[in-house]
């Protein structure tokens, strides 16, 4: 009986056991997570595959309790948006930052290190979009169906965007494709040479993007997808900065692209200057945009994007959030505001007008009394800022951005904590700016000033701001950008291509720590690599001069 | 390899097997009486062992016993507190023994993996702490029984909130990201230390009157069995059961007072004033019209006096010779901070059925909780220290019930008034738990020598809770909303099935006890929430809504040896070969072997006539443990996630999820530390004193690691992944004094030391001199923790700050340690290691004492070298006094520092928070005999009696080292009566 029960057990036992080490063979029981191998199974999820590439430049992750998509100590501090803003804007003249949080003073004053908290999330969150593109590009190789073809275009567009800030920020980033399997591996530059690195990314991006031209859909076919005409727009970005990327001028093709946008009559100027900056400025209500970052009250949001962009400069005081931009919520962060020099180089000809305190303002007649309808400023407690680090108070505030509609209305899918306005990338504008500098550099001015005099009767309603031929100079140009795009995170681009950022004499509050400003050493005109990927990557050569 | 290691499985199974064919002998009736050697009385309950088996039995209510043996067998008779005894049968039937009451009680069982051994017979670290030395006092979690009671087992509750957690530490962490926690075993079922969300203890099912032992398995040649769990150490709960006797009835009751030892130092309502209008460079005066009249301390609103109750009833005895125990606790705990407590039913019952002429032995037990917590919000202790105490606690505004609110005056980001905050708070949950397990131990007829062993257990945790706040009471916390429901479930799901065989044979002088056995568990854990946010028209809006399900399976193969020579020398080998769902086919399983050689000297004939050595005995293990624990399920698998609403993009002109490939490494593995250790256990003077001594060296490679990856390998800038070593190297020392030991006089002391010292050895892939660490901290309070090779981990990494001559810090004003100039203050390269939160040393005193009737207990507790950073200092600071349209209270250390802008990574923040700690004191009086066998006992005590620190915070045991404004530990003062019967 017991020698049965013995065998018995003995043959259940290894049953069992046989049977309960196939146990460990599992694959996850939540619904929301999708074995990759199965990414091909439903044609939805290569839609939402794509949908991840775009929204990795504006926030955080995927919400829902899931992790954020990068590993940080605030997760909409460190965003693509906002270190972007932040490297492209609190380093320059158009903006300085109140708050204490590591690492903000150093972009104030040009002070940074590699360790900087903000230069290290950009350059961590850019090639993380060029993964996740990768991974994108390399699942969809290979499949004909004309949607996906587009898609696979689209993921490539994006990844030359990545590339295309990883250039002008970092100067040499780590370079992957779709070739390099996800693992374990030590990704290289495309050249140990930062020079020569930047200069071989910048006949990847040109060929990449030259590439795909006519594989993505058409301007405006599914807004806020890349199309034909963002790619044009960011090649003649791209060529517009040739000089400083490689060397050697491209103004040539810059005219190019801008004329392919330009030429296609499927976009205009916004009448109302402050559309471009309010909850309908996306292209399908808005003729300027040409390519934005998506945002929506409901869907899309985070303390990131415009949400950031208009809460930061908010403050209780001088303009409280209830009378112009709607975000009535969690407001008023009082941080981001202008330096005076913003104020007296670029808005020059407005001062000229209204003197030492350019922009009055009451609540009523918000921002009305400038001639220059883009003028979205008031002079806070003082035009100087007493320290580098002093509070919100001091400076020019600026209100350009607003979650209301452009005529002061609610917003589809409003959020009293987060603006649907989207990210703008991409107007109209831009198209006809760079073309005005190209001319200029190619010597037709009065190319350039037929373009520049078409954003000016925009800006003033009327005539009354043109320009002449006379009064163009490489600085007006500077300045008008300014005056077009501040804090749009162009600025500390555009002070580099036109040899100011640092070494060139023009000198703003706190730049490099002194009140009146100095002038900084020639390597910050590109930014340090991290110290987390010098220690990560053996393979990685840091900048010259960190 | 694959191959080795299924032939590794069957050989087990095979061995197994055999011995299930072999004779058997003729076998004796022995009966007999066991008693007092001094007055004779019976002992009942005492145990009868066949030496070398589990075959024994526990004498009557008259101490009487009666055992079938083989003749030639030995035949052990011990008692708590008594000398045991063993007696070689021959052909006697009849044996009445009287045993000598000993001073300590080292010859007890103890329980280890699958088994249990003579303490004397132990060859691991173990460390047993029964029910007599436990903590006194209203104590409602498992672990505050234990805490200061083991050397080298650090237990650090997590504040004074009622039914609050604690972590537990042994020989400090073996793990950097990976869990730290030591397994827990309760009679055998190792538990999920995932808390079921809504409960903020997963020991909280145990209620503290049901624990007999705890014993703590510290070196790895113990652990080793435990394989992939074990590098942290293991902790066996064992519970109460009943015994053969008559039906014994116990009540214990007691009633708490709990009360706020002190309240943080901040500016009196007159002070702030003060401050603020005297620095009119700081503080506009237009500001000043923001200032009320009042006088208020913020913290003595929402603190209170805490009267708490606990009655446990429980009823033991033999039912048929069944043992049984059946308790029910009943809990009712308030919090010192208003609108906290927590209502706890506990049930539990242990039988002990036997079958079949006793071959087979049946332990069942169930435990059971039902828990109602009130969390309240913890937030307000924070916002106590920081509201203006020039403001009224109400105005009788319109909104939010009558309360002050910064926000009725335009100020939307003010400090939230704590009192409004802590009362609107509805933070409840309901947590029901069961665990129930059968252990059948089945004694083969033909074969008494060997056994096997089968254990079912389920273990089900189910929790139903809410953090509502009404309408009325917009927050900064449920920002944009006015008011939120917030309903949110959860359950934890644990199956066990351990199976093993025994056997145990004698030889001349040798003695084999050989186990091999399989062990499969499945744990799963779901949760779900959902949060609608109700704006102020009273429309609602999901804000929220998250779901997550998960699951891991370990399945193990081990087998234990131990021999015996001569009863003097020991050897014990254990191998384990664990497989974990978590990884690839390819590194799932893991082999785990140990050893261990125990020498007895006092055996030895050059001892054992030394009458002042009473026990001597040198242990030396070795052995290598896992951890697999990393808080992911799924850690090698390629995964895509969806996202949900709030984080979808617009594609093809409609708002989408998106899907997210996650980063994994596929190569993922368990983590190993190799343990060696050393230890001698003494016993003098009768073992008046008695205690042991142990020296170990934990190395853990292929750590778990979250580290910063190349940008572009992966699916983010951290992978968790096997990089890294670290080593933890201790001594400890236990120490038992028992001074007085008469008739009606006793006096003991236990004495207990632990040193740890734990250091980084490797950190990366490349080996980059330059690395700086991994580094702790956030945007908003800077980085001033760093973990760092030749370092322990997470030392505090700061900036060395300026003093005048007056001895005063100077505000920003670093020591430029990089030498390269520019901005000092915050800079990484200008940080300097200062210091770690860990202690040193760690020390427990306790000491009992009885005379006649009366007895009397306490314990304490020594922390030295430990050191916090005292962040709620570090956020004082002028500038933060008048924030965005209102005013901030500011602690008054802020006299000190004297800072207009705060400077979190000044290493004057960095304080040393040693401590002396009397943590009970217990005095009581027993009443014998009252009525019939009735007897009672009433008992005082007082917990948390005095704390002598350096440190300036409230309180200096800080777990991790930030002191970030916690609940408040309380003083509480018991009564306590129990009844016996």
């Amino acid at each position: 009986m017991n020698k049965i029960l013995i065998i018995a057990g003995f043959f259940l036992s290894t049953l069992m056991i046989s049977s309960c080490v196939k146990d460990l063979d599992v694959t996850p029981l939540d619904k929301n997570k999708i074995l990759s191998g199965n990414l091909n199974d439903d044609p939805a999820y290569l839609q939402q595959a794509l949908g991840k590439v775009y929204a990795s430049f504006i926030i955080a992750g995927q919400g829902g309790g899931y992790s954020d998509d990068i590993t940080a100590s605030d997760n909409n501090f460190f965003t693509t948006t906002r270190a972007l803003w932040n490297l492209q804007e609190i380093t320059t003249d158009e903006a300085i930052c109140a708050w204490g949080d590591v690492g903000i003073a150093d972009l104030n004053t040009q002070t940074w290190s590699p360790q900087n908290p903000f230069l290290t999330a950009l350059y961590q969150r850019l090639s993380l979009s060029v993964t996740y593109a990768n991974e994108f590009i390399r699942n969809t190789e290979g499949n004909n169906d004309p949607k996906v073809v587009q898609y696979n275009a689209e993921a490539r567009f994006l990844r030359a965007l990545a590339y295309t800030y990883g250039m002008d920020l970092f100067g040499n980033p780590p370079f992957t494709t779709e070739k390099d399997q996800v693992g374990n591996f030590f990704p290289k530059q495309l050249d140990e040479n930062m020079v020569e690195g930047r200069k071989k990314l910048f006949n990847y991006i040109t060929t990449e993007l030259r590439n795909i031209e006519n594989k993505l859909g058409a301007p405006k076919f599914s807004y806020p997808q890349a199309d034909q005409a963002a790619c044009w727009m960011l090649l003649a970005r791209v060529y517009l900065n040739a000089e400083v990327y490689t060397g050697t001028e491209k103004y040539d093709s810059v005219i190019i692209y801008t004329n392919k946008v330009l030429s296609s009559n499927k976009y205009s100027l916004a009448t109302n200057y402050r559309q471009n900056f309010s909850a309908d400025n996306d292209a399908t209500r808005n003729p300027e945009m040409i390519f934005s970052w998506n945002l929506d009250g409901v869907y899309t949001q985070g303390y990131v994007g415009t949400t950031f962009i208009i809460e930061s400069s908010s403050d209780a005081r001088y303009i409280r959030a209830e009378d112009f931009h709607g975000l009535t919520s969690n407001t008023n962060w009082n941080g981001n505001r202008a330096r005076k020099q913003f104020m007296y180089t670029m808005l020059g000809d407005t001062v000229a007008v209204y003197g030492n305190n350019p922009i009055p303002w009451t609540v009523d007649t918000l921002f009305k009394q400038s001639p220059d309808k883009r003028i979205y400023c008031k002079v806070k407690k003082n035009v100087d800022i007493p320290s580098a680090s002093s509070s919100g108070d001091y400076g020019i505030g600026i209100y350009k951005f607003t979650a209301k509609n452009a005529d002061g209305s609610k917003a589809a899918n409003y959020n009293t904590a987060f603006a649907s306005t989207d990210f703008p990338i991409f107007r109209l504008a831009d198209a006809y700016l760079m073309r005005a500098e190209a001319k200029f550099r190619k010597n037709d001015k009065a190319g350039a000033v037929a373009d520049i005099n078409v954003i000016r009767e925009r800006a003033f309603g009327n005539t009354s701001g043109n320009i002449t031929e006379g009064q163009l100079t490489a600085d007006f140009i500077l300045a008008e950008r300014g005056r077009e795009f501040y804090y749009e995170a162009h600025r500390r681009t555009d002070l580099v291509r036109f040899g100011k950022f640092t070494d060139g004499g023009y000198n703003w509050a706190w730049k490099g720590g002194v009140f009146n400003g100095t002038n900084t050493n020639k390597k910050l005109n590109v930014f340090p690599i991290p110290g987390d990927e010098i220690s990560s990557n053996p393979n990685i050569k840091q900048n010259p001069g960190y | 390899m694959k191959k080795n290691l299924i032939s590794f499985r069957i050989l087990l199974l095979f061995v197994a097997c055999t011995f299930a064919f072999q004779a058997f002998a003729q076998e004796i009736q022995v009966s007999g009486k066991v008693s007092d050697a001094k007055d004779g009385s019976s002992l009942p309950g005492a145990t009868v062992q066949v030496k070398g088996t589990t075959i024994g039995m526990l004498t009557d209510l008259d101490g009487k016993f009666s055992v079938k043996v083989k003749p030639g067998s030995v035949l052990s008779f011990s008692f708590i507190g008594y000398d045991p005894q063993e007696v070689t049968i021959t052909n006697q039937t009849t044996l009445n023994i009287a045993l000598l009451q000993s001073s300590t009680t080292l010859e007890q069982v103890v329980v280890i993996g699958y088994g249990t051994v003579k303490k004397t017979d132990a060859t691991g670290s173990i460390s047993v702490t029964s029910s007599k030395d436990f903590n006194k006092g209203a104590i409602t979690s498992p672990q505050d029984l234990l805490v200061g009671k083991s050397a080298g087992v650090v237990i650090t509750n997590s504040g004074g909130a009622p039914g609050s957690g604690a972590t537990i530490r042994v020989r400090g962490g073996s793990s950097l990201n990976a869990s730290n926690d030591p397994l827990i075993i309760i009679d055998g079922v190792p538990i999920d230390n995932n808390n079921v969300s809504g409960s903020s203890n997963f020991l909280s099912f145990v209620n503290p009157n049901d624990i007999e032992t705890f014993t703590v398995l510290k070196d790895a040649s113990a652990t080793a069995i435990y394989g992939s769990r074990a590098s942290n150490g293991v902790i066996l709960i064992t519970t109460k059961k009943g015994s053969v006797g008559a039906m014994k009835i116990t009540y214990d009751g007691n009633t708490s007072v709990a009360n706020a030892i002190k309240y943080l130092d901040v500016y009196s309502g007159d002070q702030m004033r003060d401050i603020a209008y005297s620095n009119k460079a700081l503080y506009s005066p237009e500001t000043y019209n923001l200032l009320g009249s009042q006088n208020t301390n913020w913290q003595k609103e929402i603190y209170r006096t805490a009267i708490s109750q606990d009655h446990n009833l429980s009823v033991s005895g033999a039912a048929k010779n069944m043992p049984y125990r059946v308790s029910v606790g009943y809990t009712d705990q308030n919090g010192i901070l208003k609108n906290t407590d927590m209502q706890r039913t506990t049930a539990s019952l242990s039988l002990d059925p036997t079958f079949f002429k006793k071959d087979l032995k049946v332990s069942i037990n169930v435990k059971g909780m039902h828990t109602n917590q009130n969390y309240g919000e913890t937030g307000a202790i924070g916002s106590a220290i920081n509201m203006d105490p020039t403001q009224v606690v109400k105005d009788n505004g319109v909104l939010y019930d009558g309360y002050y609110q910064w926000a009725n005056y335009g100020a939307s980001l003010g400090t939230p008034n704590p009192v409004e905050q802590l009362m609107a708070a509805d933070n409840k949950s309901v947590v029901q738990r069961v665990i129930a397990n059968a252990q059948f131990n089945y004694k083969f007829r033909f074969l008494p020598d060997l056994k096997a062993n089968l254990n079912l257990a389920t273990d089900y945790a189910k929790s139903d809770g809410h953090n509502n706040r009404p309408i009325t009471s917009p927050s900064v916390i449920t920002n944009p909303y006015w008011g939120k429901i917030n309903d949110y479930t959860g359950k934890n799901y644990n199956n066990l099935l351990d199976f093993y065989l025994n056997y145990v044979k004698e030889f001349g002088v040798n003695k084999v006890d050989l186990t091999a056995g399989y062990s499969w568990q499945h744990f799963k854990r779901e949760g779900n929430s959902r949060t609608t946010g109700f704006f102020r028209t009273g429309q609602t809006q999901q804000v929220d809504k998250t779901a997550f399900i998960t699951e891991n399976y370990l399945v193990s193969f081990f087998g234990r040896l131990n021999y015996t020579l001569l009863d003097r020398y020991l050897v014990t080998f254990t191998l384990r070969d664990d497989g974990s769902s978590r990884f690839s086919k390819d590194n799932r399983w893991g082999l785990f072997p140990s050893a261990a050689f125990a020498w007895k000297l006092k055996e030895e004939s050059f001892l054992k006539d030394v009458k002042a050595v009473s026990d001597l005995k040198l242990r030396l293990g070795w052995g290598v443990t896992g951890q697999q624990d990393i808080g992911n399920d799924y850690p090698a698998q390629a995964l895509y996630v969806q996202s949900s609403i709030g984080s979808y993009y617009m594609i093809g002109g409609e708002n989408i999820p998106t899907l997210r490939p996650d980063p994994y490494d596929p190569n993922i593995k368990w983590e190993q530390t190799t343990t060696q250790n050393i230890g001698l256990d003494f016993g003098f003077a009768d073992n008046r004193i008695s205690g042991s001594f142990d020296l170990y060296k934990r190395v853990t490679d292929d750590l778990l690691n979250q580290i910063a990856i190349p940008s572009g390998s992966n699916f983010s800038n951290t992978l968790t992944t096997n990089v890294g070593s670290l080593e933890n190297t201790g001594a400890e020392l236990s120490l038992n004094l028992v001074p007085i030991s008469k008739q009606d006089m006793y006096l003991s002391f236990g004495f207990n030391v632990g040193y740890n010292k734990n250091e980084i050895t490797k950190l990366l892939v490349s080996d980059d001199p330059n690395f700086i660490g991994i580094l702790y901290g956030d945007g908003m309070t800077g980085t001033k923790q760093v973990t760092r090779v030749g370092y322990p981990a997470r030392a505090f990494f700061v900036n060395q700050q300026v003093y005048d001559a007056n001895g005063n810090p100077l505000e920003g004003l670093y020591v430029d340690l990089s030498g390269q100039g520019g901005t000092v203050n915050g800079d990484n390269a200008d940080k300097y290691i200062y210091h770690n939160p860990a202690p040193d040393y760690l020390l427990g005193l306790s000491a009992r004492f009885t005379y006649k009737n009366f007895d009397f207990s306490a314990s304490s507790r020594a922390s030295i070298g430990n050191y916090v950073y005292n962040q709620v200092a570090a956020s004082a600071s002028y500038d933060q006094m008048y924030q965005i349209g209102y005013w901030k209270n500011m602690p008054t250390y802020l006299d000190d520092t004297k800072f207009v802008k705060r400077q979190f990574t000044s290493d004057y923040f960095v304080e040393n928070a040693s401590f002396f700690k009397l943590d009970n004191l217990s005095a009581g009086y027993k009443f014998e005999n009252i009525y019939k066998k009735l007897n009672a006992r009433v008992s005082f005590t007082v917990q948390n009696v005095l704390t002598v620190t350096k440190y300036k915070g409230l309180d200096p045991e800080v777990s991790d080292g930030i002191d970030n404004n916690f609940y408040p530990r309380p003083r509480t003062f018991m009564l306590g009566v129990s009844f016996s019967y």
